[in-house]
């Protein structure tokens, strides 16, 4: 298995309700619980990993509003257990969290993440994968309080080069956005191998809004980060970065940071 | 900047005057024929793959020769690409040993060619295309051009009672993400012979008998391990060299293009699995039935739990020669150079890729031991052509003497010693085995002053 530290993931997700385009303030729900775009790999069966995202708002939305907590200098630390089930599929469970001044640390809320690839033996040119994902969050951090994303997943690396398309649906079972139905929430990564250690590109996460009738451009979500992968070894992956927002709905300033680790359940025996 | 690609292109145009020559003297009949043609190999029942093969079998035509006595064989290239055939372990002229780096021509497409050498030395070798496979899967080594040969020595002391040939082959290669970070070939369909485990007809065998197996590891680069429930094997040489102390072993090791000719006595009647040790290469295909005469039933597979291999157990029982013994010692240091997690490795020898690797002069007469140390994270079978050498020190542990080879996995991250004497004049091809890794530039030449 490669050393694959490509696996980036957008959990940015926002409600797009948004005062008056002339107010500054932006009304917008708590995201950048995971910032990832994933790969098309799954975890190897037997084997778990455990990945810590760190996610520090620099630059975010400095008010309270309608009872959600304002990102400005939040720190959002989320903990992944991805439990590798076959040769093909996997499931992850997330622990989000946030430390604030004036709120300290608190549960923000769950999500469960089954996901199937396609087989390398099917021979496609290019890694697919699908996963769903479905969780819960505390209406402080978002109003739409239970989601649910389809996230297919196309990667392909090619000599030094990596992309990863990643254009996930997201659905409201509860909260304001219910009837909005389906929203678009892509990402899309692309990077470049500047040694066997180290590789390095750009990471982009939108929420377009509702599919097919997508908000003004000042109304979704777009970050575009800087982000860098370290492969010092096929049981770690690290990756960090650092995110821009372009839009009025977007935090503005993120740093991030994924620390994974690979835990092998079975003994390797020479003969399997 | 010459590829190894660009490099064959500009020696296929360079033959046609050999060709035009070799054409004139198509008048004799040849002893032997070869038809390089595309076909169709049904590996099992539901697998069939489109390949290359030599007389539309897979492996080729066994070629028995006598040591000393001259052959011709006529190759005729029904392909559409450039090829060539070598004659892996012999000692032949470049001109004829059938690696376009030493000078033997390209045989163009549709084109022939006529091979025409005395062989030696005695013992079980084999032919097999020498060509760039690249990112094509199904091109030089990954078909199935591969056969064998045996020289028969002028005095048979073997005794056995039947003889086998087996070749380990592994199909339907592509591209995989590996640990290493990089891309490697894996495989589909692993056979002995060109059967999956189960396709094939049972090899028969009688009871309280020996029988020679000569076992050929033509994979273009996986190493393979071999055990036959119920027995152990006997080996009696190594890449078709006696080795002086025939130890029982229960399975065998071989590297991609690594012999074994080891007697198995057939002492435990029934119906047995001769097969891949690792579960999932057996899983893949590689395996087949062996079944005693008037025996039935299920064949019977024991799992091995280890993997055992010693070269060094066949070596003579003297103790190891001090180090200066005249011998010219030669560092050749294996890196990989890394070309993206999306491609295979590139390699080099004293940090330069062939064909930009340093020439190394020989003088004729010389012993020469080559310090071969693999700074890499993959094992290397390495190849000498033309030559045979002595093993001397496997992974820093010296090695008794006498155990002679023309093929060594150098394990990762170890150092070999090998030596051998310059008695073989002219370019002399030294490479990895391994397709992906020879295609991207682990070859260098030696050539003799």
């Amino acid at each position: 298995m490669r050393n694959v530290v490509a696996r980036l993931r957008s959990a940015s997700r926002l409600c797009g309700v948004l005062l008056p385009a002339f107010c500054p303030i932006v009304l917008l729900a708590q995201g950048n619980y995971e910032i990832q775009v994933y790969g098309s790999d799954t975890v190897a069966p037997q084997t778990t990993m455990l990945e810590l995202h760190s996610n520090f708002t620099v630059f975010g939305q400095r008010y309270l509003i309608d009872g959600v907590y304002p990102t400005y200098h939040q720190e959002h630390e989320t903990l992944e257990l991805t439990q590798g089930v076959n040769d093909w599929s996997e499931v992850g469970f997330y622990i989000f969290t946030s430390e604030q001044n004036g709120h300290g640390v608190q549960w923000v809320g769950d999500h469960i993440r089954p996901r199937v690839r396609v087989p390398t033996s099917w021979h496609w040119p290019v890694g697919v994968s699908l996963s769903t994902e479905i969780g819960y969050q505390r209406a402080v951090y978002s109003p739409d309080t239970w989601t649910w994303e389809i996230r297919p997943i196309v990667d392909k690396a090619v000599r030094r080069w990596y992309f990863a398309l990643n254009p996930a649906l997201e659905r409201t079972w509860h909260g304001p956005d219910v009837h909005q139905g389906l929203g678009f929430a892509p990402a899309a990564k692309v990077s470049f191998d500047f040694t066997k250690v180290i590789s390095a590109g750009v990471e982009y996460y939108a929420d377009y809004g509702k599919l097919f009738y997508f908000d003004a451009f000042h109304q979704q979500q777009q970050q575009f980060f800087a982000a860098a992968d370290l492969n010092v070894s096929p049981n770690w992956e690290i990756n960090f970065g650092v995110g821009i927002g372009v839009t009025a709905a977007t935090d503005h300033l993120i740093i991030k940071g994924i620390i994974g680790r690979r835990f092998s359940w079975h003994k390797a025996s020479p003969i399997e | 900047m010459l590829s190894r690609r660009e490099f064959a292109q500009c020696a296929a145009g360079g033959s046609a005057a050999w060709l035009a020559s070799a054409q004139t003297e198509v008048l004799t009949p040849a002893d032997y024929t070869i038809d390089i043609a595309p076909y169709s190999l049904d590996l099992s029942p539901h697998s069939a793959i489109e390949t290359v093969a030599y007389n539309a079998q897979v492996p080729g035509p066994l070629i028995q020769l006598q040591e000393g006595k001259p052959v011709t064989i006529d190759v005729s290239n029904r392909t559409n690409s450039p090829e060539v055939v070598h004659w892996h372990g012999l000692f032949l002229s470049p001109e004829v040993d059938g690696a376009m780096e030493e000078g033997t021509p390209m045989i163009p497409p549709r084109g022939k060619a006529r091979y025409t050498f005395t062989p030696r030395p005695a013992g079980f070798r084999w032919y097999h295309t020498h060509t760039f496979a690249g990112h094509n899967h199904n091109r030089a080594q990954y078909t199935g051009q591969h056969g064998f040969v045996f020289i028969a020595p002028r005095e048979n002391p073997g005794r056995y009672d039947a003889e086998i040939f087996l070749a380990l082959h592994d199909w339907k290669g592509h591209l995989l993400a590996s640990d290493d970070g990089s891309m490697n070939p894996v495989y589909d369909v692993s056979t002995i012979n060109g059967r999956v485990l189960g396709f094939g007809e049972p090899l028969q065998v009688k009871p309280n008998q020996r029988v020679l197996f000569h076992i050929l590891n033509s994979s273009p680069t996986e190493v393979h391990w071999i055990a036959l429930a119920g027995h152990s094997f006997e080996v009696i040489a190594l890449d078709g060299n006696a080795v002086p102390s025939a130890e029982t072993v229960p399975m065998l090791r071989l590297a991609p293009a690594e012999r074994v000719c080891a007697i198995v006595r057939t002492n435990n009647p029934g119906v047995w699995v001769l097969a891949e040790v690792r579960k999932h290469i057996q899983a893949a295909g590689m395996g087949m039935v062996v079944e005693y005469a008037g025996q039935s039933g299920k064949p019977r597979w024991q799992q091995p739990e280890s993997l055992d291999w010693d070269y060094t157990r066949f070596g003579s029982s003297e103790p190891v020669a001090p180090r200066d013994d005249g011998a010219i010692e030669i560092p050749l240091v294996f890196r990989s150079k890394f070309a993206g997690h999306g491609e295979m490795d590139h390699w080099t020898i004293n940090g330069k890729s062939f064909p930009h690797t340093d020439t190394i002069v020989l003088h004729q007469g010389q012993r020469y031991r080559l310090l071969l140390k693999n700074e890499s994270t993959d094992n290397h079978p390495v190849h000498l052509h033309r030559h045979v050498f002595e093993l001397r020190r496997i992974a820093g542990v010296g090695t008794p003497r006498g155990v002679l080879k023309d093929t060594i996995l150098v394990d990762a991250n170890t150092e070999a010693h090998v030596e051998f004497t310059a008695d073989d004049p002219g370019l002399t091809l030294f490479h990895c085995h391994q397709q992906d890794h020879m295609d991207m530039g682990f070859m260098m030449l030696f050539r003799y002053a």
